[in-house]
């Protein structure tokens, strides 16, 4: 399974909404209930799904889903 | 000097246009600056010492910071490498500027506040031989909350490396000083102007849609905040009201602060705009808001933004601790407690941010509790299948509530106002008074205005997007009944100048 349709799954369990289909242009303005304070939640869902660790500065730049998804491969290889 | 006043609308704002549009493109800036200082002065011409004085550390804090050992003296400065080890010099140089500028906000808006708490502190200890008797009472320069919090994000931003840090002075200083946005925001940030600053348009559509902003802007603060304020003042000052009227008291409070502020808001991007500088929306129909989180994306944007940039956020992380992660996950994100704990913590600051007093204080953290316990609710919570109409009935109420901490002088004030919202205290004599003077037709009709406004008017930024005759006319038939009105009325201060 790859990063997108991974990420797909945790939107939805995060978001509590099944009808979810993230792309990489996706931002918070298209996930209903995405904020600032959800954020967390999500953070923390791909951090243990993928057993990776992000810093403030790592999420502090992320714009849309595209560039989450980079993180996350990033963190992965660093991981070996 | 207020937006409002004579003096802005007919002699400061048409001579410091006729200057600004004289000056060569090369000496705008200057000359911006120049305006904005000399109306930061008129009141109190010390303060801009203060204002220079914070410009010029906070100028210089970021070019040590971010202008690599050995790097030359002219040229574009590289943005800062976060990752890349700092020198001892670079630390110092944000950790001075932080510090500067904060040391600055805590003295001028809190110490008085502080000695006060001490006082009363000691007090009831018992110890009154050791109060502090006498001291100087600080006086708050204006805007200084607003000022001081869009250095704080340019010395944080320069950081971090999300922004360059400029070598160009007289471009820093405008954009600290800028007078439109000087005495109550927007709390714009550095990097959505620093392209604006080194090139902008002049347009006549810019113009005219300033123009725009500027007439409803009046309108909204001279035919519809100021009545409304009477009415408002006029409750929170009775000795005892009852519930019927102090609910309506609220009412009137709860449209002349959105009124007034937003107002504010419009004026201040409408002379932007006349100057050539677009600026993002400070308000977006807060009163339309169907969540507490929602009202929060609505009201006062640029300061619940940078709460979120500069202290929510990195707050969340410093909470987010292995066993808190754990119990997240465990507990199927039902709980997210980092998130509700600083909203507690962030908006209780932000209550302080608006005033030092107790009052503040509360209204922040109920706002924080508010939107604490909002999380507790699932997308899947049937409030999200109540019609639309009931769920912003349901946020509009509380925030409404809220503002009482807001608007009371004291705590015991607040309460006292609350008792009277809820029937504790019965009829009294001097109830037929007040409801004299607020229900006069010429409030009734302010208030079904403002209610028609907030909620089925489009927003002043939407309605100025394309302009036609049509919509110019209303604009200026509304300046010339706001004249009329200021002519003939006096008026009050904007309510956030005095933050």
């Amino acid at each position: 399974m790859d990063t997108m349709t991974s990420l797909n799954d945790i939107f939805r369990e995060v978001f509590d909404d099944d009808t979810i289909e993230i792309t990489r242009a996706t931002t918070a303005d298209d996930v209903d209930g995405w904020d600032s304070l959800s954020h967390t939640n999500l953070i923390v869902a791909v951090e243990m799904a993928y057993n990776v660790r992000f810093n403030l500065k790592d999420t502090r730049a992320l714009k849309d889903v595209g560039e989450l998804i980079d993180l996350i491969d990033r963190k992965l290889a660093e991981k070996g | 000097m207020l937006f409002s006043s004579y003096i802005f609308l007919f002699m400061f704002l048409p001579a410091a246009l006729l200057l600004y549009y004289l000056a060569p493109a090369r000496g705008r800036n200057l000359t911006l600056a120049g305006l904005s200082y000399f109306f930061y002065g008129w009141a109190n011409p010390y303060c801009t010492l203060l204002l220079f004085g914070s410009t010029t550390v906070t100028y210089y804090c970021a070019l040590a910071m971010a202008r690599p050992a050995g790097a030359p003296a002219t040229g574009e400065i590289p943005l800062r490498d976060e990752d890349a080890p700092a020198s001892l010099r670079q630390k110092g140089a944000f950790w001075l500027s932080i510090a500067a500028n904060l040391s600055l906000l805590f003295f001028f808006k809190y110490f008085n506040f502080g000695i006060e708490n001490l006082n009363s502190l000691l007090a009831t200890l018992g110890l009154e031989h050791l109060q502090f008797e006498g001291l100087l009472r600080i006086a708050l320069p204006l805007g200084i909350s607003f000022y001081v919090f869009k250095m704080v994000s340019y010395s944080i931003d320069v950081w971090q490396g999300s922004v360059r840090a400029t070598r160009n002075f007289i471009d820093f200083a405008c954009y600290v000083s800028m007078f439109p946005q000087l005495i109550a925001g927007p709390i714009v940030r550095y990097r959505e102007m620093a392209a604006q600053l080194a090139s902008r348009m002049h347009t006549s559509e810019k113009f005219a849609r300033g123009t725009s902003f500027m007439c409803l802007g009046l309108a909204k603060k001279i035919l519809v905040a100021d009545p409304l304020g009477k009415v408002a003042d006029t409750c929170f000052n009775a000795a005892t009201l009852n519930a019927l009227d102090a609910w309506y008291g609220l009412f009137a409070y709860t449209m002349q602060i959105y009124f007034d502020f937003s107002a504010y808001s419009d004026m201040a991007t409408g002379v932007c705009l006349m100057f050539g500088f677009v600026i993002a929306k400070n308000f977006d129909s807060p009163y339309l808001a169907d969540s507490f989180a929602d009202f929060w994306r609505r009201w006062h944007i640029s300061l619940s933004t940078w709460l979120r940039d500069y202290l929510f956020t990195p707050l969340n992380y410093m909470l987010l601790t292995e066993r808190v992660r754990e119990r997240m996950v465990r507990e199927k994100f039902r709980y997210n407690y980092p998130a509700i704990a600083s909203s507690v913590v962030v908006f209780t600051i932000c209550g302080i941010w608006h005033g030092a007093g107790w009052p503040f204080v509360a209204w922040g953290a109920m706002h924080g509790v508010l939107l604490g316990l909002e999380q507790l609710r699932t997308k899947k919570s049937s409030y999200w299948k109540w019609p639309r109409a009931l769920r912003v009935c349901c946020t509009f109420i509380p925030v409404s509530l809220a503002w009482v901490f807001f608007r009371a002088a004291d705590l015991r004030s607040a309460f006292g106002y609350f008792g009277s919202m809820f029937g504790v205290g019965g009829r009294n004599a001097g109830d037929d008074l007040v409801a004299g003077v607020i229900y006069q037709p010429y409030y009734l009709l302010s208030m079904a205005v403002a209610a028609v406004l907030v909620w089925s008017a489009p927003q002043v930024w939407d309605f100025t997007r394309s302009l036609s005759w049509k919509k110019a006319a209303w604009c200026y038939g509304l300046l010339l009944l706001s004249i009329a009105t200021l002519v003939t009325k006096a008026h009050s201060p904007f309510i956030y100048s005095a933050f």
